[in-house]
Parts: structure tokens; C-alpha cells; sequence
């Protein structure tokens, strides 16, 4: 028989029902603003009916379990995008800062202030011997120096700024980490007996989508709904109850590791290319890196090409001393030979060429025995050539021992049939090698040379020519001193690597014809000394007296040069039209960096190098536009499914208030009906 | 589709960051009336106008050169054509002194003039444009002539640079010019001294060539002078086609740019408002 009990029950439960999904929506309100919060909702279900005197009856309402609204998939795809939309938002912050320190919109710009450089060698070929003009390059040429050296600072505090930044990032990774073991402790807990820890999923969801915004990952619910999170390299961060911590080391302390089970360090840095870290090192190791080194390439080009022409003139007096700005770290040891077995100069390559034409007559060969050796890109292969019949024989002999080392240089002979001629086989591209005979007497006729002509005080004495030659990649500086110490009036040393060349008894010198290139190498009668951005400077030469700006040149039969001569000058201002053979760096984390090498004037070649650092700008300025949008999009999606309306739980707290209310009468109309019962005696 | 209230916030923040930007920008744009302002705003663009600014500054300087040039050159004009007319002087003074009615006291006079003469070709070739003697070839500090007529200078003329690859003789190697005119002017000066009326018609014969060399030299330097002004009218032309490229390229079109910008105010204006509407919606209006 129904009971009036039976009411009393069905009541109970409905307002327990009732009150319990009040508690949801409450909860719901409550986190309205709650970053990753999903709503909750809860179930209800009729109680299992019984069947009583041939009616079936239900017997009220019992609570099943609150749900998540949250589609994984959706969730998933957001980390995606905030995760690319972290990476390519840092990108841009630096990229702006990249884009102020090369801007152009300044009258200090590189740009311009090269335009000016050549501009003031013409007003110095217009005025050879004005004071003034020498002054004013001077004082422009120091402003040059500056601004590149102001440019390679920038750029390391970039990467410095950055490398701090991923110290910080890699912190807060382990933090996140160690949070999200903590929650998938109490998770595994909490959900072992079938109950689903909502509040604390969303937790766990916002956790690994922090840690997406860091750096790649992939993560997997295990069966016991705990997580593993999974970095690069297959570096787990996360399982269980433990992480796995990220650290920074290497050297410099700038790399990302990540240390396995057995205590080895595996480093990530490199393959890290997602959020926050993977735009930084992408920005630091690639983009920035390969600004730095094309920098440095365009200096150490403009340097050489300033100074290989000012080494070929004189200023409006010889040098009574002078020395060199490059030094030799071995003075026993090929100048034009790179590496270790070289003589260690920046600029060894001066005495490379993409060809060399041999100056002696050796149609029909010639009495001695000679041993050429040949340097090209690291290769070096010794040929020896005993006493060859004719030059047929020798360029014979030549072809099959390169061809055998694979080394990319011909033999050949002039028209006349009479010199030698060794000619780089990619010529074209800028390609050279040196070469360097060792028998002393430099029977192929390779050897370059230079004059040093001597000028005694009283001008009635001419002066006097003194020519130094069997100059090639393997001689020497301590042979380059011997051979000026044997010229009258005049004295040769080397002090910490660098040459010094001194004139005695009142006597002055000055340079011509240096075919060599070994002057500009050594830094004697050069302009600029430095090989990179970072140590450009003016020759401390022409600091200490302007007259040595070289825009005469000596006169190569009188050794006479005029104050008003500008040859070297107008040769100086043309150097703004001459195609030069530059360094262009291609940067990857992944397959190492690589150097190119492009042929275009300075000018052009720092014009596209500022257009391209806008490219790389604008396209990530797109990319975080495009990633924005995404992000916004699956938001929108995501906010639709899991995000809390404030009407939805208005509607839904009348809803149970009003069925809290009517479950409330019903116990009042039971009591009603007991009374009646109990009176009607 | 289900529209919760972070929705709403989001789409108004998003909105409206979206709007300010393109508000900021056009704004940048009219302050600046520049197009490019960051690197990034138009690389290709930027490229162009740098190597036109690198063009322009090239062809400022080259224009200074050839202003420079045209002085040397003017100045060896007028000295060359003084000296032409010494020279044609001197012819008339030798036609006089050839006359068999001239006595011997006269020509011994006329020897005077001659120094004079001399003297003031001398100093004709000493001429110098701000203190750098034109006469000189590359001795330009050395004062090319000697009271005597002998050569101080050397025989390298002083060239200026008009263009890539391009130089200009402006100044002259005076050797060549004088020396045979001072010898001729020493041999006239001894025949009037010694009364040697052969000696005076040699040397008249002599001038005559003189004559034509100057003129010859004159009409060098002027046409030096002509390829110097059609070089300039070149550059003019280039330096303001350069600059007007240069601008479009740069500047930014302020019509255009100021539509763009009333355009941008207004959007921001109009999503400000409906943003400032549907924030403010609730059903708890409408409940007591």
C-alpha cells in the first residue's frame, strides 16, 4: 500500500535533489571568472520504481554525479594555438626591439653614414691636401666606427636578455611540472572509486596549458588518470606522481638540458620550437645569431676593402715609423696560410686570388727543381716539379696532382704560350686560393711583391726603390723582416706579433705597388684596424696625424707623390661602386649554420640586410596576427561549451528554487494529511 | 551557438585591442607622414628607398664635384683666353718692329713691353682657385712657375671624379701649355734687343702656332665645360626623379591616409558603443 511515509521520502530526497543542484549552479556562478573553469552539471535520476498492489510507483529523485561540459578535443587544439601564439607574440616583442636598433629613420643610420664616408673621400679627392677635409673624414670615419660598435653590443644584450628570459621560463616549467604531479596524486586518489575530480581536471588543464605556452609537449592519460607529459627528445617532465626538471648549462650556461635516468644531460635546446622558449632560441640561435655574423661579415669586408686600397697610396708625407695593427700569433708560419699552421692573421686570405697569372719566361721550362704548393678551402696539396721539359709539362703535371686531390683549380698558359696560369675553377663566384713556392728562387714566377721607396731629408737626393718580393702564402713575417732589415736606412721588428717598419738617420719611407696584399694584411699604412663590428677602430696611424689619409700615390718610376695628387682618393671613393665578395649566414638550430657568400656592393648588401631583418619582422607580425585569431576562434568555441552564462544559472536557480519549493509543500501537505488521520478517531 | 558571458568579454577585448591597433597605425602614418615607419611596415619598400637615398646622396656629391670642376675649368678659360690675346698683342707688336722704318732704340723698347708681357703670362699661369694653383698638374700646393718661367709643377693633371668610373681633367699641366710660348717670347725679346729683324719674323711665325694651341686648349677646356653641364642636367634630372620615387615610396599619401584614420576612429567609436550596450545585458534586470 502507498504510505503517506512514502510522500514524506519522495519529498526528502526531492528537496535534497533540489538543494544539491542549487550547490552546482552555485558553484558555477562562483567561477564565472574562472580562468579554465568548466561548467558543471549536475544529473539526476528517478529513483528505481517498485511495483505495489499492480501500480507501479516511482519513489522520487536520487543524485548521479555532477559532469564536466568540456570537449577535449577543442581544449586540445586551444593548447595548440596558445602555444604557437606564445612563441610568435615573444618573437615580435624582440623583433621591435631588433627593428629599432637597425632603424633608419636617424641621421646615424649605417646607411647614410656610409653614403657620407665615400662623399668625404670625394671631397678629399677634391681638396687632396685641405686640412680640413682630412679632418672632417677623420672625425666621420670614428662616428662609423662607433655605430657599428654600438650594433654588436645590442644584439648579445638581445640574446643575453633572452637567455634570462628562458632561465626564468625553465623555472617556472618545473614549478608547473611539480604542480601537476602533486594533482595527478590527488586525481588517481579522488577518482579510484569512479568518483571524477572536476574542479581539480580543470586545474590540471590549465597547468599543461601553461606549460604548452612554454615548450612542446605531449601528454597521455594513463589507465590510473594520472598524466605523463612528454618534452622534445622524447624528455619526460611528468609521470606518476614525479617530474622531471629542466635546468640551464653548457658552457655559457645558455643551453636547455634535461638530465635522464642515468645522470646523463641531453640537450634540448635546439629542438625545442615551440612557445615561449621555442620563439626565444629561435630568435636568439637563428634570427638574431645570423643579423650578428652578416654584421660582422659586411665590417670585416668594408675594413679590407678600405684598407686594401689606402695600403696601395700615401698621405702628404712619408711615415718616419709606422706599425702594423694585425699581429701574427707565430712569425714562423705562412701569413697567407689559415688555421694552426698559419701565421694567424684575420685577413690570411689576402693573398689568395681567383687566379695568378706567372710573371717568368718557361716556354721551355726551367733549370731548378720546384715544389708548389697549392691552398684551397683547407686543402692544401704539395706538387713537386723537377726540372720540367717545357710549360706543357709543368700545367701537365699540375692538372693531374690537383685533379687527383679534387681540388678545383687549372693550369693553363698565356696566348703567347709563355707564363703559367692557375685560375680558380668557380672563379665566377668569388671562389680563391693561394699559392706558394718553396725553393726560394719562385722559378713559375708567382711570387707578388711590394715597393718601399726611402727619401732621404735633404730633397736633393732622388728617392730610392727598394722592391720586396717572393711574396707568397707561405712566407713569412720574420722573412718579411729580413728582407726589409737589407734596405739601407731602414729598420725592421716585430713586437707582439706586429711589424714595425722605422726609418733611420732622418730618412722617411712610403709604400707602392703592393701586388701582395700583405701590407693591408699586416695593418701597415691602413685606415681602419679591426676585423668585426665589434673592434672596427681608425688606424691609431691616422689618429695621431691626418696627413697619413693616403689620397696620393707614389709615382711608380720617380717615387715622387704631389700634395695635390688624389689617385688613391678618387680609387678609395669608387670602392662605394665595386661588387665585393661578402659572407651571407644562413642560421638553423637543427642543420648547423652555413655561409654563403653574395657579391654586391657594401651598401646594397646592408640595404637588403635592414629590408630582410623587416621581413622576418612583418612575417611574424602576421603570424601572431593569423595565431590571435585562432586563439580567439576556438575560444569563442570553447566558451560556448564550457564557459558559465550567468542567465543559464539565473534560470537554472529559479528552476530549483521553485522545485525546492513545491518539494517543501509537498511535506506540508503531508503533514496536512497525517493530522487529518490522526484526528479522524 | 551557445553565447556564455566570457564570450561577450572576450570578443569586446579582442575587438577593440584590434581597433586601436588600426587606429594607432593610421594615427602613426598622419604624425609621421611617412608610409614606412618600422622596418616591418613595408620591407621591399624600405630596400628601394634606401639604395634611392644612397643614389641621391651619390649624385649631391657628384654635383659638388662638378661644381667644383666648372670653377677650375672657368678659370683656366678666362686665364687661357687672356693669354691668347698677349699672345695676338705680341704678334701686332711684332708686325710694328718688323718694319724696316723701325730703328734699333725702338725695338730695344719694344724689348720691355715684351717682359711685361711675359711677366703677365707668368703670372697668368699661376692662377689658382682657393689657394690650389690650376696650372700646376698635381702639384696643386706649388706655385707652377718660377719669375724665370721655369716649371714647378709635374705632369699629372688634377682630375676630379663626375660618375662611377668617370673622372674629368680640370686642371692642366702647365709645362705643356707655356714652355714653347716663354721660349718664343725669350728669342723675340733677344731679336729686339740684337735688331734682328729675322729673328722677329721667326718668331712671329712662331706665335702664330702658339696662337692656335691656346686656341686649341681653349676650345678643349670649353668643351670639357659643355660635357660637365650636360652631365649636371643628367644628374638634376636623375636626382629628381630619384627624390620623387623616393617620396612616393616613403610618404604617405595624406588624403588617403586621413580617410583611413576617420575611417579607423569611426570603427572604434561604433564597437566602443555596442561593446558598452551588450556588456550590460543580464536577466537579473529583469528579475525583482
Amino acid at each position: 500500500m502507498s504510505s503517506l511515509g512514502m510522500v514524506l521520502n519522495i519529498a526528502t530526497s526531492a528537496l535534497a535533489a533540489q538543494q544539491y543542484c542549487l550547490d552546482v549552479t552555485a558553484h558555477n556562478i562562483a567561477n564565472v571568472n574562472t580562468e579554465g573553469y568548466s561548467r558543471q552539471i549536475p544529473t539526476l535520476q528517478g529513483k528505481q520504481a517498485v511495483q505495489y498492489q499492480g501500480v507501479i510507483l516511482g519513489l522520487g529523485v536520487k543524485t548521479e554525479q555532477v559532469t564536466r561540459s568540456v570537449d577535449q578535443f577543442i581544449e586540445n587544439r586551444l593548447m595548440q594555438e596558445k602555444s604557437n601564439l606564445s612563441s610568435s607574440q615573444e618573437t615580435e616583442k624582440y623583433m621591435q626591439v631588433l627593428e629599432g636598433i637597425f632603424s633608419e629613420n636617424s641621421e646615424t643610420s649605417i646607411s647614410s653614414m656610409l653614403s657620407d664616408y665615400w662623399n668625404l673621400w670625394n671631397d678629399v679627392s677634391n681638396n687632396p691636401s685641405g686640412s680640413s677635409e682630412r679632418i672632417a673624414l677623420y672625425e666621420h670615419s670614428v662616428l662609423i666606427s662607433e655605430q657599428f660598435k654600438s650594433l654588436g653590443p645590442n644584439l648579445s644584450q638581445i640574446q643575453t636578455d633572452i637567455t634570462n628570459a628562458v632561465t626564468v621560463g625553465v623555472d617556472r616549467i618545473n614549478e608547473i611540472t611539480s604542480e601537476i604531479a602533486q594533482i595527478n596524486v590527488e586525481i588517481v586518489g579522488m577518482e579510484g572509486n569512479n568518483n571524477v575530480a572536476n574542479d581539480l581536471r580543470d586545474k590540471r588543464n590549465v597547468l599543461v596549458s601553461e606549460l604548452n605556452e612554454y615548450l612542446d609537449i605531449k601528454t597521455f592519460e594513463q589507465d590510473n588518470h594520472s598524466l605523463t607529459i612528454i618534452a622534445v627528445r622524447g624528455c619526460t617532465l611528468v609521470q606518476d606522481d614525479s617530474n622531471y626538471e629542466l635546468e640551464m648549462g653548457g658552457s655559457n650556461g645558455d643551453r636547455v638540458r634535461w638530465q635522464d635516468s642515468g645522470g646523463n644531460y641531453v640537450d634540448i635546446t635546439n629542438y625545442i620550437t615551440n612557445g615561449k622558449l621555442g620563439g626565444w632560441l629561435e630568435l636568439r640561435d637563428e634570427i638574431i645569431l645570423k643579423y650578428e655574423l652578416d654584421l660582422d661579415a659586411m665590417a670585416k669586408e668594408f675594413i679590407w676593402s678600405v684598407n686594401q686600397q689606402h695600403s696601395q697610396g700615401v698621405g702628404l708625407e712619408g711615415f718616419s715609423t709606422v706599425t702594423g695593427t694585425y699581429a701574427v700569433t707565430s712569425t714562423t708560419q705562412g701569413i697567407g696560410i689559415p688555421g694552426s699552421s698559419g701565421a694567424g692573421l684575420d685577413y690570411y686570405r689576402a693573398l689568395n686570388r681567383s687566379s695568378f697569372t706567372g710573371a717568368k719566361d718557361i716556354s721551355t721550362g726551367y733549370a731548378g727543381n720546384e715544389t708548389l704548393v697549392i691552398y684551397e678551402n683547407g686543402t692544401t696539396v704539395s706538387i713537386t716539379l723537377n726540372g720540367p721539359a717545357d710549360i706543357d709539362a709543368v700545367i701537365t703535371a699540375i692538372n693531374t696532382d690537383l685533379g687527383m686531390a679534387g681540388v678545383p683549380v687549372t693550369a693553363s698558359k698565356t696566348a703567347d704560350g709563355l707564363y703559367l696560369v692557375l685560375t680558380h675553377d668557380n672563379a665566377s663566384s668569388g671562389s680563391t686560393f693561394g699559392v706558394a713556392t718553396t725553393s726560394g728562387n719562385d722559378e713559375l714566377g708567382l711570387d707578388q711583391s711590394f715597393s718601399i721607396w726611402t727619401y732621404d731629408s735633404d730633397p736633393a737626393n732622388p728617392p730610392v726603390e727598394n722592391v720586396i718580393n717572393e711574396i707568397n702564402s707561405s712566407t713569412t713575417l720574420a722573412e718579411i723582416e729580413i728582407k726589409i732589415n737589407g734596405i739601407a736606412n731602414i729598420n725592421a721588428s716585430i713586437t707582439n706579433g706586429k711589424l714595425q717598419i722605422t726609418g733611420t738617420g732622418g730618412y722617411t719611407f712610403g709604400f707602392s705597388n703592393d701586388t701582395s696584399n700583405v701590407l693591408a694584411a699586416l695593418g701597415i699604412n691602413t685606415f681602419f684596424s679591426g676585423s668585426t663590428a665589434g673592434d672596427i677602430s681608425v688606424n691609431s696611424t691616422i689618429v695621431a696625424d691626418k696627413n697619413h689619409i693616403a689620397a696620393a700615390q707614389i709615382d711608380a718610376t720617380t717615387g715622387e707623390f704631389a700634395s695635390g695628387d688624389n689617385n688613391n682618393a678618387l680609387a678609395m671613393a669608387d670602392l662605394q661602386y665595386r661588387a665585393m665578395d661578402i659572407s651571407q649566414w644562413t642560421c638553423d638550430r637543427i642543420n648547423g649554420n652555413t655561409e654563403g657568400r653574395v657579391t654586391t656592393t657594401i651598401e646594397d648588401y646592408y640595404h637588403s640586410m635592414v629590408g630582410s631583418i623587416g621581413i622576418v619582422s612583418s612575417s611574424i607580425s602576421r603570424e601572431t596576427e593569423f595565431n590571435e585569431m585562432m586563439v580567439n576562434e576556438l575560444n569563442t568555441l570553447r566558451n560556448s561549451v564550457s564557459a558559465v552564462s550567468l542567465d543559464e544559472e539565473m534560470t537554472n536557480l529559479i528552476k530549483y528554487q521553485h522545485a525546492y519549493q513545491a518539494a517543501a509543500k509537498l511535506i506540508t501537505v503531508s503533514d496536512e494529511m497525517l493530522n487529518t488521520l490522526i484526528s479522524a478517531r | 551557438m551557445r553565447v556564455a558571458n566570457k564570450t561577450i568579454y572576450d570578443a569586446v577585448t579582442y575587438n577593440l585591442r584590434n581597433r586601436t591597433q588600426e587606429m594607432n597605425k593610421a594615427n602613426e602614418i598622419v604624425s609621421t607622414g611617412k608610409r614606412i615607419n618600422n622596418l616591418s611596415d613595408d620591407p621591399v619598400g624600405l630596400t628601394q628607398a634606401l639604395n634611392l637615398k644612397s643614389a641621391i646622396s651619390n649624385i649631391d656629391q657628384m654635383q659638388r664635384n662638378i661644381s667644383l670642376g666648372n670653377s677650375w675649368l672657368a678659370s683656366s678659360e678666362s686665364a687661357l683666353t687672356n693669354v691668347e690675346d698677349i699672345i695676338s698683342d705680341t704678334k701686332v707688336l711684332c708686325i710694328q718692329m718688323a718694319n724696316a722704318t723701325i730703328g734699333s732704340a725702338e725695338r730695344l723698347s719694344a724689348a720691355g713691353t715684351v717682359q711685361n708681357m711675359v711677366d703677365e703670362i707668368i703670372s697668368l699661369g699661376n692662377t689658382n682657385v682657393a689657394g690650389r694653383y690650376i696650372f700646376s698638374g698635381s702639384k696643386t700646393d706649388t706655385t707652377p712657375f718660377s719669375s724665370d718661367g721655369t716649371y714647378n709643377g709635374n705632369d699629372n693633371a688634377f682630375t676630379i671624379k663626375v660618375g662611377k668610373d668617370t673622372t674629368v681633367e680640370v686642371g692642366s699641366v702647365g709645362d705643356a701649355i707655356f714652355e714653347n710660348i716663354f721660349s718664343t717670347m725669350a728669342d723675340l725679346k733677344t731679336a729686339l734687343e740684337t735688331n734682328d729683324v729675322g729673328g722677329i719674323e721667326d718668331a712671329m711665325s712662331d706665335l702664330d702656332g702658339h696662337f692656335d694651341d691656346i686656341s686649341a686648349k681653349i676650345s678643349d677646356v670649353g668643351s670639357k665645360m659643355n660635357r660637365m653641364e650636360v652631365k649636371e642636367k643628367i644628374l638634376e634630372d636623375l636626382n629628381f626623379a630619384n627624390t620623387d620615387r623616393l617620396s612616393q615610396i616613403e610618404d604617405a599619401d595624406y588624403t588617403e591616409a586621413i580617410i583611413r584614420l576617420e575611417a579607423t576612429e569611426l570603427a572604434y567609436q561604433a564597437a566602443l558603443s555596442s561593446s558598452a550596450k551588450i556588456m550590460t545585458q543580464t536577466l537579473m534586470d529583469y528579475m525583482e
